[in-house]
């Protein structure tokens, strides 16, 4: 995969970062050893030598085992109902990807871990891995291998008049909410090409820039319920299931979400949340 | 009309004509197979052709790669010496314009949607990439050609008592599609705005292909040209089975929606009926469901 000086740059750092070497182009010839190595280099650059265990049942990723579009891969990371209040952090990581980090959430107290889910783009046949940090330290490690390939580098945008017009703005659809102690679902759109740098403009022989989300911030009454630090991974138009429990569920509220993209735009934008319907 | 110097070449001289039907006085058109691009079929798998009129000639999509637009120059240098004006190149798809390069020699004005070069920056250099996968060798010689002449609304062409009506639509198939109409003849060419019996491919916005289906059905012609399909049909009656496709995933794709169905698993449960009727149906329609679910769930 080519890639244009600030690419390089960027995706060197975050190889260094890593402490690795790029993986290499073949699809689908990384033997299982390969592939189990290359996470232990990656667990390694991203953890250090902390204990990384094995999740077991603990955590879950559902995914498509192929899937239909490689540039809009629906993700959902599960955490059981055991572990799930302990959990602060979120790590995806796509072992093959170009920039195999693909999203950390830091999630506040109130935020509901049980599941969370997004849509990234995969580059090469790989690993998934999700790891979760618990407040005491400890990380859980779950694994799905997944078949797609090129959504890195794949053209994004079908209508490009419509995605200029619409960058920035968000959009939240709440679930339906019966009872006062369940949490609030909520599903977040947000528009933004979030582009890789990775598709080369064959007129001018320049790559088009990246343009990506860095940060995600969704808070509810200001109290934080996730932070997403992210890059090219995640798909155009970001979107984000998750849910969170609020500290006076009978209470109204209002949901914010803030993004800080890579050429330092800011957008944000709030929505009122009704009062549970009383029993 | 002075005599012109034909820039052909040995490799022009040598290609075998394309195949193509004469479906209306002057209008030729090849027959694209109902295959994905291979090295075996060329990336041939498109409607393409040309009109003759008393002075030049326009190409229609000069196909989908170098060695398919020799072979198209080669059935046009069969038929008549007149230059070959213009190109036009009906939207960004591989299929339809990867051989514009075949015409270089022959510095015709290549004609496009005025959104055309911005797609080809975003995607030209992916598709090159993926046809050069998909034909190897084959694929030698095919290189991006940016339109010189771009449409923003309409735009006539005329080719020598001969007037071709070119007309920008607002996304549907694409964001940068362009249909002709031939005043001679009443032929309505639509390239991919129509698909008969191969199934349509979304790749601009269903909901607004549904609106330029309203306004195209309108238009009285005797006969259009679909980029995928028949060389000829009968307009507006070709027309019913894409918009009943079309229909059908818009409503099927919102109940998902509504109901809170994933966008990796809606296709299950979108357009079922359909499934018999298309051609290439399970390579397509997924895709063409994960772009409508992400179109629609911005409603």
């Amino acid at each position: 995969m080519g890639m244009n000086p600030a690419m390089l740059c960027r995706a060197a750092l975050v190889l260094l970062l890593l402490g690795l070497a790029p993986p290499g182009p073949a699809r689908a010839e990384h033997t299982e050893a390969e592939r189990m190595a290359r996470w232990a280099d990656l667990r390694h650059a991203i953890f250090g030598d902390r204990v990384v265990e094995d999740a077991g049942d603990l955590v879950a990723i559902d995914a498509p085992i192929r899937a239909e579009d490689a540039a809009i891969v629906p993700v959902a990371i599960r955490v059981a109902e055991t572990l799930a209040p302990e959990t602060r952090g979120l790590y995806l990581i796509i072992d093959n990807n170009p920039s195999p980090l693909a999203a950390h959430l830091v999630l506040g107290p109130i935020a509901d871990a049980r599941e969370i889910s997004t849509r990234v783009r995969i580059d090469d046949y790989t690993y998934l891995h999700a790891v979760v940090e618990t407040a005491d330290g400890r990380l859980y490690a779950a694994a799905r291998f997944i078949k797609a390939a090129g959504g890195c580098s794949a053209p994004a945008g079908k209508d490009q008049a419509l995605a200029l017009e619409r960058l920035g703005k968000m959009k939240l659809s709440l679930a339906d909410r019966s009872r006062p102690d369940e949490p609030i679902r909520a599903k977040l759109l947000i528009s933004h090409p979030n582009s890789s740098g990775l598709q080369m403009d064959q007129v001018t022989r320049n790559y088009i820039p990246a343009d990506f989300m860095q940060t995600l911030d969704v808070t509810y009454n200001g109290e934080q319920v996730f932070r997403l630090e992210s890059d090219i991974a995640i798909s155009e138009d970001p979107s984000f299931n998750f849910s969170f429990r609020p500290a006076d569920p009978a209470a109204a509220g209002v949901i914010k979400a803030e993004i800080l993209d890579s050429s330092q735009r800011r957008f944000g934008q709030s929505w009122p949340v009704p009062a549970a319907a009383q029993m | 009309m002075a005599a012109v110097v034909l820039g052909t070449t040995a490799s022009h001289a040598e290609t075998a004509a394309l195949p193509v039907t004469e479906i209306a006085s002057g209008i030729f058109v090849h027959n694209g197979v109902h295959e994905e691009a291979s090295a075996a079929n060329e990336d041939a798998i498109a409607n393409i052709g040309f009109i003759i009129g008393d002075e030049t000639v326009a190409v229609i999509d000069p196909g989908g790669s170098f060695a398919e637009g020799s072979a198209l120059r080669a059935a046009i240098r069969a038929r008549t010496d007149q230059p070959i004006r213009y190109v036009i190149l009906t939207h960004v798809h591989p299929d339809h314009i990867f051989g514009a390069a075949a015409f270089r020699d022959d510095h015709p004005d290549f004609v496009g949607h005025a959104k055309l070069p911005g797609a080809l920056a975003q995607r030209g250099d992916y598709y090159v990439r993926r046809l050069h996968s998909a034909l190897g060798d084959e694929a030698s010689g095919t290189e991006i050609v940016v339109p010189t002449v771009l449409v923003s609304d309409r735009l006539d062409l005329d080719l020598g008592h001969r007037r071709l009506t070119l007309r920008a639509h607002g996304p549907a198939h694409t964001d940068n599609d362009l249909t002709i109409f031939d005043q001679k003849t009443r032929t309505l060419w639509l390239a991919d705005l129509l698909f008969v019996d191969r199934i349509p491919v979304i790749d601009g916005s269903l909901v607004g292909w549904l609106e330029q289906l309203d306004e195209l059905t309108a238009i009285p012609a005797d006969r259009a040209v679909p980029g995928h399909g028949p060389v000829s049909v009968p307009w507006p009656a070709a027309a019913e089975p894409e918009r009943r496709y079309l229909e059908a995933v818009a409503h099927d794709t919102r109940a998902a929606i509504r109901s809170g169905i994933g966008i990796a698993n809606a296709y299950r449960q979108v357009a079922n009926s359909e499934r018999g009727n298309w051609l290439l149906f399970d390579d397509y329609h997924p895709r063409n469901v994960t772009a409508s679910y992400k179109e629609l769930e911005w409603e």
